[in-house]
């Protein structure tokens, strides 16, 4: 992570929930991830200042935004002074005015206001909009207005709430990799909620993962895919094929888990015999093996012979259920032009490999016991 | 026929409608945007004319504006028996349909568009002026509309706080009846008549104002405002 520049430890009693966020952002994008009601607009609210929480700080390198501890005089910049951009999640634009209209809001009184917001038009590819109404415009114009509008402002940080929840994919990726390069060429601190994990790989520098009003882990994405803090970062994360399992022995090749009664290899970490794990394999970690074929080395642990309990296509993937001889299911997810010669309906008896290299073991000391 | 009722009439319902603009407005945005002890009282209150019998409500306001009246007292100006004690009683019973009309208009403007123009900037007098009034506007318009035409129709507050002084405080209402009882029939008829037209326009104008029939409104994308 860069250089921490904005700092957020906030709380706040709500009816429902008790929100308690803590994060450090530098010059990057953070994906604030979790399910909704989480607290994630909420925190979004309090560094805009649009809402008021209870106790704590937050500061943008050295400019208060809010302060309020027991003691000490209460600090609480209103909004307009804080220079941080928020782009709502259903755009907010102004009905009443045209594309240009809201982009020049902020230059309200400004010289050259009109030739700064058709600039910052042009940047977002959107001058044959200029003078359309929200109302004439699709979504993802909006969204790019929307955009346009608070870079007008010039802000130092960058709020997006749900910014791809309303737009196609390919609108989707576009508009992602631009806000890739903006955030890096003015140097933005920059924030982003989602509840898509696709979304949060595809912009995200790293990942906080909030869960009830509080911010459970943060670190670059693969890192905390890789080492998730707790089994409820996993449910959080959607990740499948979780299971708990024992460790048996530990040699140089790598460590041995028992899944009840199931025998499985894993990558060699420091984990001592005995332990009790919580541990999950990627649904595309787990192989379909060929009857006749001679297995490669990438696939040779870890096979175990299955039932077919389910099949469910997707646009470019297709996910099966398969019953393992444990009385467990895991989930295998391929894309559907592989397998094709294999019969996998359900029912059908198959081989299946659990990919050594695939099965991620959560640190057994943040496993519930 | 004289002009006098015409011109006081509208010289009546002229103040009467900047009254009903800063009043009504600063009462409808204070119901609208904040929530504080009273408020369901106050808004009794300000309905109070839609059902007080006319006499009573310029009984409180003979109070109000008369002498001993604390207000009278601080400014030293009486207005008893002018025509500016006729413009106030009709503000007051023109009030609950512009402050009911703007309130609801202003309760309407999305929130989210007022906190977009706050990151943006704007103080809260600049949202005001440049997001919540434009956006409320056909409904404060049409409150507006409700308002006048009825102080321009106002006939008993008026009569208690004005008196019936031809030339001087006698309105159009009340010429009407002072016609009725000396049975200057045609007089009056004509007088009705232009009561009526006056009436129908402005309830025809206000529907008009708050919807307008040639531009249906198109779909909005997104949810965001209306």
């Amino acid at each position: 992570m860069s250089l921490t520049r904005l700092r957020i430890d906030i709380e706040k009693r709500l009816d429902t929930f008790h929100l308690q966020a803590r994060l450090e952002v530098g010059t990057e994008i953070l994906v604030l991830f979790g399910p909704s009601g989480a607290g994630k607009t909420q925190t979004l609210s309090a560094i805009a200042g649009l809402m008021t929480p209870d106790a704590g700080e937050i500061m943008l390198d050295d400019k208060l935004f809010f302060r309020k501890r027991r003691t000490g005089p209460a600090v609480n910049l209103p909004a307009r002074k804080r220079r941080v951009g928020f782009v709502f999640q259903h755009y907010a634009l102004f009905p009443h005015l045209t594309a240009l209209e809201n982009v020049a809001y902020a230059l309200w009184r400004k010289p050259n206001a009109h030739q700064r917001a058709m600039e910052l038009l042009e940047r977002m590819h959107l001058t044959h909009v200029a003078r359309h109404y929200p109302h004439e415009m699709s979504g993802g114009q909006q969204q790019r207005v929307a955009i346009a509008r608070v870079l007008a402002a010039q802000p130092e940080v960058l709020l997006l709430d749900e910014p791809f929840s309303a737009l196609d994919l390919s609108m989707r990726e576009r508009l992602q990799q631009e806000l890739r390069i903006l955030q890096a060429e003015l140097g933005l601190v920059a924030i982003c909620v989602t509840h898509n994990l696709d979304d949060a790989f595809a912009i995200g520098h790293r990942l906080a993962v909030m869960r009830e009003g509080q911010v459970t882990q943060v670190g670059p994405i693969e890192s905390v895919f890789r080492r998730p803090a707790s089994p409820k970062v996993l449910e959080i994360l959607g990740i499948r094929n979780v299971f708990h399992a024992r460790v048996v022995a530990r040699t140089p090749a790598g460590l041995f888990l028992d899944w009840e009664g199931l025998r499985l290899e894993a990558p060699l970490q420091p984990i001592s015999v005995g332990e009790r794990v919580t541990a999950y394999i990627r649904p595309e970690d787990v192989k379909v093996l060929y009857p006749n074929r001679p297995v490669t080395s990438a696939v040779s642990h870890n096979q175990v012979d299955g039932k077919v309990v389910g099949k469910q296509p997707h646009s470019n993937f297709q996910t099966l259920r398969v019953a393992l001889p444990n009385g467990h299911e895991v989930e295998v997810r391929f894309p559907t032009y592989t397998y094709t010669p294999l019969s996998l309906t359900p029912g059908e008896e198959i081989r299946l490999s659990l990919r050594k290299e695939g099965l991620v073991i959560l640190h057994p000391s943040s496993s519930p016991h | 026929m004289s002009w006098d009722p015409f011109r006081l009439s509208l010289q009546v319902t002229a103040v009467a409608t900047i009254w009903l603009f800063l009043v009504g407005l600063g009462l409808a945005l204070l119901l609208a945007r904040r929530r504080f002890p009273g408020q369901t009282l106050l808004e009794t209150a300000i309905n109070l004319p839609l059902v007080l019998p006319p006499s009573v409500v310029g009984y409180y306001l003979l109070l109000a504006l008369g002498r001993g009246s604390p207000l009278v007292e601080w400014s030293g100006v009486s207005l008893l028996f002018t025509w500016m004690a006729a413009s106030i009683a009709s503000a007051v019973v023109g009030l609950p349909l512009m402050v009911q009309a703007a309130r609801a208009a202003i309760a309407g403007v999305d929130p989210a568009l007022e906190n977009a123009a706050r990151t943006l900037g704007s103080s809260e007098l600049a949202v005001l002026w440049r997001v919540t009034l434009p956006l409320a506007r056909r409904g404060i318009l049409a409150g507006l509309i409700l308002g006048s035409a009825r102080a321009l129709g106002e006939f008993g507050a008026t009569l208690m706080v004005a008196g019936n002084i031809p030339g001087r405080t006698q309105t159009l209402p009340l010429a009407i009846y002072d016609a009725v009882q000396s049975r200057e029939y045609s007089t009056a008829n004509q007088m009705v008549l232009v009561m009526t037209a006056l009436a129908f326009l402005s309830l025809w104008g206000a529907r008009r104002v708050e919807r307008p029939s040639q531009r249906p409104k198109p779909q909005q994308h997104g949810g965001a405002g209306r």
